[in-house]
């Protein structure tokens, strides 16, 4: 057998499966920050993955000044309390970081060509990062290991810890609250008008200010809850995350149809699994090619993403 | 006598550097249909984009049941909630959202939740096809259906002051018969309207008064028999 296959297996392949189910739903939730922000303003907002940066810096320096830092010798009401105080603080302040980006940098250019924002969003995904570097320097920092490793299903051959559990049970339900907002709320129905056509939303009394600020808000709090999980999960973080990972949250943004809700959490496990399949089977080298190889082609075929089909406007 | 539901004096607005409207003055009474009238590029359009705010007026004065939206900066969200609601040029229906999120869009500034429900059984009685098709989503409706969706929508916010921008653009002799007979019926319902149209004959028709804009001024105004039997017009916009 050539080495490529080495490990392929059986059990292998249901594990390297679930692991991409489980990291596509990370990328999944900062995909929906990049892909909300377009939807509405047409945006590609490339400080999105820095504000998850940020927000991984803030919930590590929360667990240090809650002092708990390690698993070892604390009581499980004291993690569940810091594991906490993490999810609700760091999105609050993503959701208050991004708002105000919005309000300083971006609002004022809301009639400026687009290629003006976006540069704009370059130079702050540039100040984001070095804030970052400047926050807690160039090397790695390790991020606190709360969430333990136990295997919860031993006997089947397959590994999902209690690690995995928190990613899944904090992103999918983040997700399904995000859709119901959307799809039945007065402010996600405003959301889903002014992305469809601004003018007519502010001929129904909509307030689109309002609304911008309440979409990067709700962006910025995903990423807020993603860099919880990530931090937790990973257990390792450093001020270049957020461009590998908002790279790859914005493929998934665009693999799934950027501007499309669903369409960001399909294009997040697609991307999350794609990438745990390739790094097993090809080696880890291939996992980035093999990403963006299966994005090209999926793009010639739909080029507007996989759920990106646009409803044909009637003039 | 009352005073005018709306009464604009010496608007300025454009884009840019270039100015589309120069000192443009007209009213509408209380229960009119007032028609505007013009070629393309006139400033039909953007007369009634500065009326909703969403074009800012660069001067003069836009009085809605005596507030002046310009003095008092009033900004285009809170137009609605003063009475004057509008379906603009080109329908822009949400084209993904179903036609009956469409019309709880266009309640959007009211609170009372039964009066919402009252009025949207009010506009599928006025056009049943939309009761028909209420799951589906604005986009795949036909011009016709779109057409009768803006203004069922602009009516969900319950406006004193309706304006309808080329309401029979693009669409069949006969639905444009019944677009107008509608507009005729919510008058006499109370509605005030100011109505945009190239088709000058139909707007004339069911009009009380008419304005003609060319390229940015009001150059006639009088009643609209007056306008429909005058030479003048006759030649420039009724094609005779």
């Amino acid at each position: 057998m050539p080495e490529l296959f080495a490990q392929t297996d059986v059990a292998g392949f249901e594990q390297y499966l679930l692991l991409g189910l489980v990291v596509g739903s990370l990328y999944a939730l900062i995909a929906l920050g990049y892909t909300m922000v377009y939807g509405i303003i047409e945006l590609i907002n490339f400080a999105h993955g820095d504000l998850f940066m940020l927000g991984t810096f803030l919930a590590l320096s929360l667990a240090t000044w809650v002092g708990v830092e390690t698993v070892t010798g604390q009581g499980n009401a004291a993690i569940a309390a810091t594991v906490l105080v993490m999810l609700v603080v760091t999105p609050l302040a993503c959701a208050s970081l991004n708002i105000l980006t919005d309000r300083v940098v971006y609002k004022p250019l809301r009639n400026s060509p687009k290629l003006t924002v976006i540069v704009s969003a370059i130079g702050v995904s540039f100040i984001f990062m070095n804030l970052g570097l400047f926050w807690k320097g160039a090397t790695p920092v390790r991020f606190p290991d709360l969430i333990p490793d136990n295997n919860l299903i031993a006997g089947t051959g397959l590994a999902f810890t209690w690690k995995d559990l928190m990613v899944v049970g904090v992103t999918v339900p983040a997700m399904i609250a995000l859709t119901l907002f959307v799809k039945f709320t007065p402010l996600g129905k405003a959301m889903r008008a002014t992305a469809q056509n601004p003018t007519a939303a502010q001929l129904m009394g909509i307030n689109v200010d309002r609304v911008i600020a309440a979409t990067f808000g709700i962006g910025g709090a995903l990423a807020g809850v993603a860099s919880v999980v990530y931090g937790l999960y990973i257990k390792s973080v450093d001020y270049q995350i957020g461009f590998q990972n908002g790279l790859y949250a914005f493929t998934a943004a665009v693999l799934g149809g950027i501007g499309n809700i669903p369409g960001a959490v399909l294009g997040g496990i697609v991307i999350g699994v794609v990438g745990e399949l390739s790094k097993a089977y090809l080696g880890a080298k291939w996992s980035e090619a093999t990403i963006f190889a299966i994005l090209i082609v999926i793009l010639l075929f739909r080029p507007a993403g996989l759920l990106g089909a646009r409803v044909r406007e009637k003039v | 006598m009352s005073s005018p539901l709306l009464e604009v004096t010496d608007l300025e607005a454009g884009y840019g550097p270039i100015n589309v409207l120069h000192k443009l003055s007209l009213r509408v009474d209380r229960g009119e249909i007032v028609a505007m009238i013009g070629a393309n590029g006139a400033g039909k359009t953007t007369t009634l984009m500065c009326l909703s705010g969403v074009v800012k007026a660069r001067g003069g004065k836009i009085v809605l049941d005596g507030k002046d939206l310009v003095a008092d900066r009033v900004p285009a969200h809170n137009i609605v909630k003063l009475g004057l609601a509008q379906s603009p040029e080109g329908r822009k229906i949400f084209s993904r959202l179903s036609v009956l999120e469409n019309l709880e869009m266009g309640a959007f500034t009211r609170s009372d939740k039964d009066g919402v429900k009252a009025d949207i059984e009010k506009a599928f009685v006025m056009f049943p096809i939309l009761r028909e098709r209420q799951h589906q989503a604005g986009g795949l409706l036909s011009g016709g259906q779109q057409q009768m969706l803006a203004i069922a929508r602009a009516l969900m916010a319950r406006p004193k002051l309706l304006l309808l921008d080329e309401p029979s653009l693009g669409l069949a002799p006969q639905i444009v018969v019944q677009i107008f007979d509608v507009i005729k019926e919510l008058n006499k319902q109370g509605v005030s309207v100011l109505l945009v149209e190239q088709n000058a004959r139909m707007a004339l028709k069911v009009a009380h008064r008419g304005y003609v804009l060319e390229t940015g001024r009001i150059t006639f105004t009088d009643k609209a028999d007056v306008l429909l039997n005058d030479p003048r017009i006759r030649a420039a916009y009724l094609g005779e």
